[in-house]
C-alpha cells in the first residue's frame, strides 16, 4: 500500500485524519467524538518524565528540608 | 535579555492579593528571581534560617510565572562547591591553584594593583564585564566609578542581547520600546522561542494572547513549539530576517496598508525608505528568504491591518551581520504601522519621576569626551558607543528630562571584540585589568581563543562569582558572590520601563558571600575614592533611590510587587521623539551622522567554503539552564547530559550519522564535540549548536577549563570583519559556516546520554 502513495501523500492524509479528529474531539458530543479525543489525547500526551509542561519538578513540589540542605551544602549527602 | 514583564495597570490595581497559608514555622517573603534575567515574581519560604521553597506569587498577576529553575534554587544555591571565601592565585595564572584570603587583604590588594595599571597606562587599561541582571545589586555603581577615574571600557553580554537592540532602537525614536501584550491583536516572533521554563512570563502572555484570539506569526528555520501554535510560521532561511522585513515593508507600502497620517506628520525619510524597499520584489525576497512570497505577504497583511500588533525584542536579530538593519527594520515596521505609543502596540515609557534611575547612579556626564573617544571599537563600529549614543543627549533631556539614557545598559558600551584585542595587545593601547562579576566572558562573547589570549595578558584579572566557572579559573581573584536569596533587590526593569519591582531579602549570604554593590564599595575605597559609594550598605542605598516616593525600600517593598506611574499614550504628540529632528526618523540622521548608511540594507551571506558546506546557529538557551550557569545541578543536567546539536533527518543521513552519536562540529575558528539529536524540525543543511557548554565536574585549570575547551561554542563564533555586523561590530551567530563529523565519544561523556527516539525526531526543535 504504502508503494502506491508518495510520502506527501500519505501525510496529507495524516494532516487531514488528523484535523478531523481534532474537530470531533472538540465537538466531544458523540461516541465517536469521545473515541477521537481519547486517541489523540493517549497520541499528543508526553509521558511526565520528558513533559516540561507537566514536569514532576513543579507538579510535586513541596520544598527542600532545611537540614538536608545544610548536609547537602556542607558535601555530607 | 532582560525582563521585560509587561503589565496592566488596571489588573494590578484590581488584583486580589491573597496570600497562601503555610505550614507553622514558615516564614514567606515576596521575592524577585533572578536565576535568569526574566526576573519573575515568587515567594520565597524560609525555615530554620534558610529558603527551603520557591513557588510562584500569590498575587495573581504573576501567578503563572515560575520555572524548573526557580524552583531548584535553593538546592542550586546550596550546592557543596560554591565559593564561600575569597581566593587569590597561587600558582601560574589558570594552574588552579588558590589560597583563601580575607575580603579585605583581597581589596587592598586589588586596588593597589588597579592603582598601578592606571597610573602607569591611564585609566583605560582597565576593563570590565558584567550586567545587571547577573549581578542584579550593581545598579549602575561600576559605571559610576569607572566614568570618575576616566574609563569608558565597561562591556557585556548585552551588546548582542537586548542592550544593543535598545541603543539601535534610539536610532528611529529615541527610546525602547516594550510591547502591550495585554491588548495586543497580533504578536510577531522572529527566530524567538519563548517557553514554559524559559522567558516564562513572556511564554504566557503569549499564550493568553492567543487565547483571547491574537494572531501569531512566527518567522523561524526551524519548527519551533511556537511556530507549531502559530497562525503563520514562515520558515525561512537562517540570517534573513532583514530580507523577510523588506518583503513585508514591500507589501505594506505598496498596498498602503500603513498608517498614513502618523508618517506624514511623525517620520523623517518615508520616500527614501520607499526606494530602498523597491529593490526588494517580493520574488527577490522569497528567493532569499526561502519562503512562499504568498505567505509572507499574508503575513505582512495581518501585521499592518490586524493590529495593534506587536514585534517583541528578539535576541535573534541581536547576533546576525545585518543586526541593526534588521533592528531598524523592525521599529521602522512599529512606527509606519501606527503601533507606537498606543495600546496594544508598543510603548515608549521613559523613567519613573519618583525613582532614581540607574542612568543617574552611573554619572556618564563626568566621564571627559577626551575618555569617551577612547571606548574600545567606537572608531570602527559605534552604534552603541558614546560616539554614536551622545548624539541623542540634547533630545533625550527635551523628551525624557535628563541627557544620558542607558536603557538596558547597553547604550553606551564598547565593543567586546575591540575590548579582547587590545586586551591581547593588539589594539590602539594597552589594556592590562580586567574585572567580570556574574559573567563569563570566555563563553559569553564570539572568538574565546582570542579571549583566552587576551586573559593570558592580563597584569590582574578579577572575578565575582558564585562558582568555578571557566573563566573565574583564568583569574588572579576569586570573590565569592551572594545569590538572589541572599539580598533585596530595587529592579528597575533596566531602565526599559517606567515601573520598578522590589524584592526582600529571604536569607543571609553563606560564608563570606557579599553583593555586587559591597563589592564596588570596597573596591572605592581601596582605590582611594570611598566618596563614590557613600551609602553603608544596600538598604541604605535603595532608601536613597526611592525617597522620592515618601517611603523607604523595606516600606516600598510590603506595601506592593510593582511601583508604577500609570502609562500614558502618545506622549509623542507634547515633545515629539528623542531624536535629533524630534520625529521618527527612519532615515537616521545618527548613522548618516557617523558615515554609515542611512537607510537599512541587507548584506548577503559570503560564498559557503566548500569545507564548511553547512551552517550553523547558535545562542539557544535550553531550559534547565541559564547563559552557561546551572550545570552544576544534578536535577537540570539530569534533562540535558550533554551538549546536543540538532540536525534533520535528512542531513544526518547523507552523514551517515545517527541519533546520539558523538560528532565534532568544526570550523575555520575551532571545533566542539556534541552528541546529535535528528529532529524533524530543522531544516536540511542547518546544524543548532547550543549555548555555553561546559562541565562543572571536569578538572579545573586553562588546559581543560571544566571542559569549555570540548563543548564551548565560543570557539566557533567569529568576530572578523565578515562576521561582524558594521555599525555595531557584534557577532554574526546565527549562520556561521561549519562542518560535522563523527567523532569518538569523549573519555567523560555520560553513559547514558543518547536518548533518543522515533517520536522525538518529530519533536519540535528549540
Amino acid at each position: 500500500m504504502s508503494g502506491l502513495f508518495s510520502k506527501e501523500t500519505r501525510d496529507e492524509w495524516a494532516a487531514k485524519a488528523t484535523m478531523w479528529m481534532a474537530a470531533r474531539s472538540s465537538r466531544n458530543t458523540t461516541f465517536v467524538d469521545r473515541l477521537c479525543r481519547r486517541l489523540l489525547n493517549r497520541v499528543t500526551t508526553r509521558p511526565p518524565e520528558t513533559d516540561f509542561m507537566r514536569d514532576p519538578l513543579i507538579d510535586n513540589d513541596q520544598g527542600f528540608d532545611p537540614d538536608e540542605l545544610d548536609r547537602y551544602q556542607r558535601g555530607e549527602s | 535579555m532582560p525582563a521585560p514583564v509587561p503589565f496592566d495597570p488596571e489588573a494590578i490595581v484590581s488584583a486580589e492579593y491573597k496570600e497562601r497559608p503555610v505550614p507553622e514555622g514558615v516564614t514567606t517573603k515576596r521575592t524577585i528571581c533572578a536565576t535568569c534575567d526574566i526576573a519573575c515574581n515568587v515567594v520565597t519560604e524560609v525555615r530554620k534560617g534558610r529558603v527551603t521553597r520557591v513557588r510562584s506569587s500569590d498575587n495573581p498577576i504573576f501567578r503563572d510565572n515560575i520555572c524548573m529553575k526557580g524552583i531548584i534554587a535553593p538546592k542550586a544555591y546550596a550546592h557543596p562547591n560554591r565559593i564561600l571565601h575569597p581566593l587569590k592565585r597561587v600558582g601560574e595564572r589558570g594552574s588552579g591553584e588558590w589560597e583563601q584570603v580575607s575580603w579585605d587583604e583581597a581589596m587592598t590588594d586589588i586596588g593597589a594593583r588597579l592603582n598601578t595599571i592606571i597610573d602607569q597606562y591611564g585609566p583605560e587599561a582597565w576593563a570590565v564585564s558584567t550586567s545587571q541582571w547577573n549581578t542584579a545589586t550593581d545598579h549602575g555603581l561600576g559605571r559610576r566609578i569607572m566614568n570618575h577615574v576616566g574609563n569608558p571600557n565597561w562591556i557585556s553580554g548585552v551588546a548582542l542581547c537586548a542592550g544593543n537592540t535598545a541603543a539601535i532602537n534610539k536610532l528611529t525614536y529615541g527610546w525602547f520600546p516594550i510591547g502591550d501584550f495585554n491588548n495586543t491583536k497580533c504578536i510577531v516572533l522572529i527566530g524567538h522561542n519563548p517557553r514554559r521554563h524559559s522567558w516564562t512570563p513572556i511564554y504566557n502572555y503569549i499564550r493568553s494572547a492567543q487565547a483571547r484570539g491574537a494572531k501569531l506569526i512566527v518567522m523561524d528555520p526551524r519548527r519551533s513549539s511556537n511556530a507549531e501554535r502559530a497562525d503563520i510560521w514562515l520558515p525561512l532561511k537562517v540570517g534573513s530576517d532583514v530580507a523577510m522585513l523588506f518583503g513585508w515593508l514591500k507589501v505594506i507600502i505598496d498596498e498602503e496598508l500603513y498608517d498614513k497620517e502618523f508618517v506624514s506628520k511623525w517620520t523623517l525619510g518615508f520616500s527614501d525608505l520607499r526606494q530602498r524597499v523597491n529593490d526588494y520584489p517580493l520574488e527577490r525576497v522569497a528567493k532569499l528568504t526561502g519562503c512562499d512570497p504568498e505567505m509572507i505577504a499574508k503575513a505582512a497583511r495581518i501585521y499592518a491591518t490586524q493590529g495593534p500588533s506587536i514585534i517583541p525584542w528578539t535576541p535573534i536579530t541581536d547576533m546576525q551581520r545585518n543586526s541593526t538593519s534588521g533592528i531598524r527594520l523592525q521599529s521602522i515596521l512599529r512606527a509606519i504601522c501606527g503601533y507606537i505609543d498606543v495600546p496594544g502596540g508598543e510603548t515608549l515609557q521613559g523613567f519613573n519621576p519618583d525613582i532614581i534611575n540607574e542612568t543617574e547612579i552611573e554619572m556618564h556626564h563626568v566621564l571627559s569626551d577626551e575618555q569617551k573617544a577612547k571606548q574600545l571599537g567606537s572608531d570602527a563600529h559605534p552604534a552603541f558607543t558614546y560616539r554614536a549614543q551622545t548624539k541623542f543627549n540634547e533630545a533625550t533631556k527635551r523628551v525624557y528630562g535628563q541627557e544620558y539614557a542607558n536603557l538596558v545598559m547597553g547604550c553606551y558600551m564598547a565593543t567586546p571584540s575591540a575590548t579582547f584585542r587590545a586586551m591581547a595587545g593588539k589594539g590602539p593601547y594597552p589594556v592590562k585589568a580586567f574585572f567580570f562579576l556574574g559573567n563569563n566572558p570566555l563563553m559569553s562573547y564570539a572568538n574565546m581563543p582570542l579571549i583566552l589570549e587576551a586573559m593570558q595578558n592580563q597584569d590582574l584579572i578579577v572575578a565575582h562569582e558564585q562558582f568555578m566557572t571557566p573563566s573565574a579559573q583564568m583569574a588572579d581573584y576569586v570573590l565569592p558572590g551572594d545569590s538572589w536569596l541572599e539580598r533585596p533587590w530595587l529592579h528597575d526593569l533596566f531602565g526599559w520601563m517606567s515601573a520598578v519591582r522590589l524584592s526582600e531579602k529571604s536569607m543571609e549570604p553563606p560564608g563570606e558571600c557579599l553583593s555586587t554593590f559591597e563589592f564596588w564599595k570596597r573596591l572605592a575605597t581601596s582605590i582611594g575614592r570611598p566618596e563614590l559609594v557613600p551609602w553603608d550598605d544596600l538598604e541604605s542605598f535603595y532608601d536613597y533611590r526611592v525617597a522620592k516616593t515618601g517611603m523607604t525600600f523595606n516600606q516600598l517593598a510590603e506595601s506592593t510587587d510593582i511601583y508604577f506611574a500609570k502609562p500614558e499614550f502618545r506622549q509623542y504628540e507634547k515633545k515629539g521623539f528623542a531624536t535629533p529632528s524630534g520625529k521618527v526618523e527612519l532615515k537616521s540622521s545618527v548613522l548618516e551622522d557617523l558615515g554609515f548608511d542611512p537607510l537599512p540594507y541587507f548584506r548577503e551571506d559570503p560564498e559557503l567554503d566548500d569545507q564548511y558546506p553547512l551552517l550553523m546557529f547558535t545562542g539557544v538557551r535550553e531550559d534547565g539552564f541559564f547563559q552557561t550557569a546551572f550545570r552544576h545541578v544534578p536535577e537540570m543536567r539530569a534533562r540535558h547530559l550533554e551538549p546536543e546539536i540538532y540536525l534533520s533527518p535528512k542531513q544526518a543521513g547523507e552523514m551517515g550519522l545517527k541519533e546520539g552519536d558523538w560528532v565534532s562540529v568544526q570550523n575555520q575558528l575551532g571545533e566542539i564535540k556534541a552528541t546529535l539529536a535528528i529532529k524533524d524540525a530543522m531544516p536540511d543543511g542547518l546544524v543548532r549548536v547550543p549555548h555555553g557548554w561546559w562541565k562543572p565536574e571536569m578538572e579545573q585549570g586553562k588546559a581543560c577549563l571544566s571542559g569549555a575547551h570540548d563543548y564551548a561554542d565560543s570557539q566557533l563564533c567569529r568576530d572578523d570583519d565578515d562576521f561582524l555586523d558594521r555599525e555595531q561590530g557584534i557577532p554574526h551567530l546565527k549562520g556561521i559556516p561549519c562542518r560535522v563529523v563523527k567523532a569518538d565519544a569523549p573519555a567523560t561523556a555520560s553513559q547514558t546520554a543518547s536518548v533518543g527516539s522515533k517520536k522525538r525526531v518529530l519533536e519540535p526543535a528549540e
